[in-house]
């Protein structure tokens, strides 16, 4: 990943602010490239509070029979309609 | 139906025969009889008895094959058979060829019989287990990539079993709540192996379920038995999400365990390996990154700002310090002069002092040999002074001018001299 769009996954994420601060740390970057790379780090950071956010609301369960229940009903009436 | 007018003869074959039926069976049946006789092992499938024999079914997934025993052979194992009871018989094959008022029927005549045990599942097992590793079944799911930190996960358990527990403790210990789709199903009678492959494709269907664990307790190998299924191992190796096994104990290892992605030993240990980070740590983790970032942001002005007017102050900082270089290399000369000076000054008077000692001492040794050479004139002259000669009683002869008569005619012609004596002159006259 070379931009700042939003990661794709978590672990690319995670994998990508690390690259940017190592990158950070060496000192090496210009004024153009750490600002460039600050704005892309901060977007990663908050797309992953975003993905540790929906894991850490609450335990959801579900029962696969009533998905599937569920599911089939909604075929059916559309069938049938 | 209307049937053909003319029935063709039937066409000249060159096969052997005809032969009588009975003989043919009867001959089949010998033919039968000289299989060797073996041990099977099966599951016992529509057990019934009559007076004389028990027969029943004995089938895998592969095939079947009838079977019957001696009612009396039966009765003394003193065992009660069930539908789907795992067995292993041993006997041979038979064939009754019929009558012509019996139907025929082939049988596996069973001699012995014993409930299957471990080590003939094993022996199964590990049959099956060379299959679908030839087979590459077990790579599959190692190849499909695990989500470190998955939105839903679904469980396929017992409803009842402590692995249900055992799942939501691993999650728990992770700090992860996000959504669970369970999938109960029996775990251990005939009906499981199918309603787990159900189950399974269920899930695996459902866009966001990211990963599956299947989970059963412990329990003997018979128990397990299910999770060794050929047909559920072949769904899950082919399924597209990820699959953790945790069936019974890390001593078991169902086949299960060989196909799946990761196999774990407890289902709380499949929980944490379905969600690999720590989420409280991850949390804890992206906040000291955000932190580091706003560091940097921070740092990347601030320290340019100041790097800008230290090198807008560098150039008068230059020039005062080497003013201050000068004055200082000045002060130093001054120095340096009254030091060279007073130094001189100092070696001058040294110097001349130096020299006036030279000087006097030059002149007291010039005046002692200028004393000796007086001396020693004093002492020439003294030699040559006619006043010493006058001395020894010798005279000086003058004229009257003061010039000494040096010869007698001189005296002659002077007439009037002075003669001088060492002591005094008397004047005299020659004659």
């Amino acid at each position: 990943m070379s931009t700042a769009e939003p990661a794709p996954t978590y672990e690319a994420a995670v994998t990508r602010i690390e690259e940017i601060i190592r990158r950070l740390d060496s000192g090496q970057a210009g004024l153009r490239e750490t600002l460039a790379l600050v704005k892309e780090g901060r977007d990663l950071v908050e797309y992953c509070a975003g993905e540790l956010d929906a894991v850490g609301q609450g335990l959801e369960e579900l029962r696969l029979d009533d998905l599937v229940a569920r599911l089939e009903g909604t075929q059916g009436a559309r069938s049938d309609a | 139906m209307s049937q053909p007018a003319i029935v063709a003869a039937p066409p000249e074959s060159d096969l052997p025969g005809p032969y009588e039926v009975g003989g043919y069976a009867a001959r089949l049946k010998q033919e039968l009889q000289k299989f060797a006789r073996v041990q099977l092992v099966g599951e016992v499938w529509g057990l019934r008895s009559s007076r004389a024999r028990v027969y029943f079914e004995l089938r895998d997934a592969r095939g079947a094959l009838p079977c019957s025993m001696w009612s009396s052979d039966f009765e003394t194992l003193g065992l009660t058979l069930s539908d789907g009871m795992k067995v292993v018989v041993g006997g041979g094959c038979d064939y009754y060829p019929g009558s012509g008022s019996s139907s025929p029927s082939f049988t596996f005549a069973v001699s012995e019989l014993r409930i299957a045990g471990e080590g003939d599942l094993l022996v199964q097992l590990e049959r099956l287990r060379r299959r679908l590793h030839a087979d590459g079944l077990f790579e599959p799911q190692k190849r499909l990539a695990r989500p470190l930190l998955p939105r839903t996960i679904g469980v396929v358990t017992g409803e009842s079993g402590k692995a249900r527990d055992d799942v939501l403790a691993g999650l728990q210990r992770r700090g992860w709540a996000g959504r669970l789709v369970w999938a109960f199903v029996p775990v251990q009678d005939r009906q499981a192996a199918p309603r787990i492959a159900t189950a399974l494709r269920d899930l695996a269907a459902m866009p966001e379920v990211e990963v599956v664990i299947v989970a059963r307790g412990g329990g003997s190998l018979a128990d397990l038995f299910a999770f060794c299924d050929e047909a559920l191992c072949r769904t899950v190796a082919l399924l597209r999400v990820p699959v953790i096994s945790s069936v019974g104990h890390h001593t078991d290892r169902t086949l299960i365990d060989d196909v799946a992605a990761v196999c774990c030993s407890t289902p709380t240990h499949a929980a944490e390996a379905a969600v690999p980070i720590d989420c409280t740590a991850a949390r804890a983790d992206l906040l000291a990154a955000g932190r580091r970032l706003n560091v940097h942001s921070r740092r990347a002005i601030v320290e340019r700002v100041r790097t800008l007017e230290r090198l807008a102050a560098a150039p008068t900082q230059h020039i005062a310090r080497h003013r201050r270089q000068l004055h200082q290399l000045l002060r130093e000369l001054r120095a340096s002069a009254r030091r060279a000076v007073r130094d001189g000054r100092s070696r001058s008077g040294v110097h001349a002092a130096a020299l006036e000692r030279t000087v006097e001492r030059a002149r007291g040794s010039e005046r002692t040999a200028r004393a000796r050479e007086l001396q020693r004139l004093a002492l020439a002259l003294a030699a040559h002074d006619p006043q010493r000669t006058l001395a020894r009683g010798y005279a000086l002869v003058e004229d009257r001018a003061g010039d000494p008569v040096t010869s007698s005619a001189a005296a002659r012609a002077a007439h009037d001299v002075r003669v001088r004596f060492h002591d005094d002159v008397i004047d005299a006259e020659v004659k």
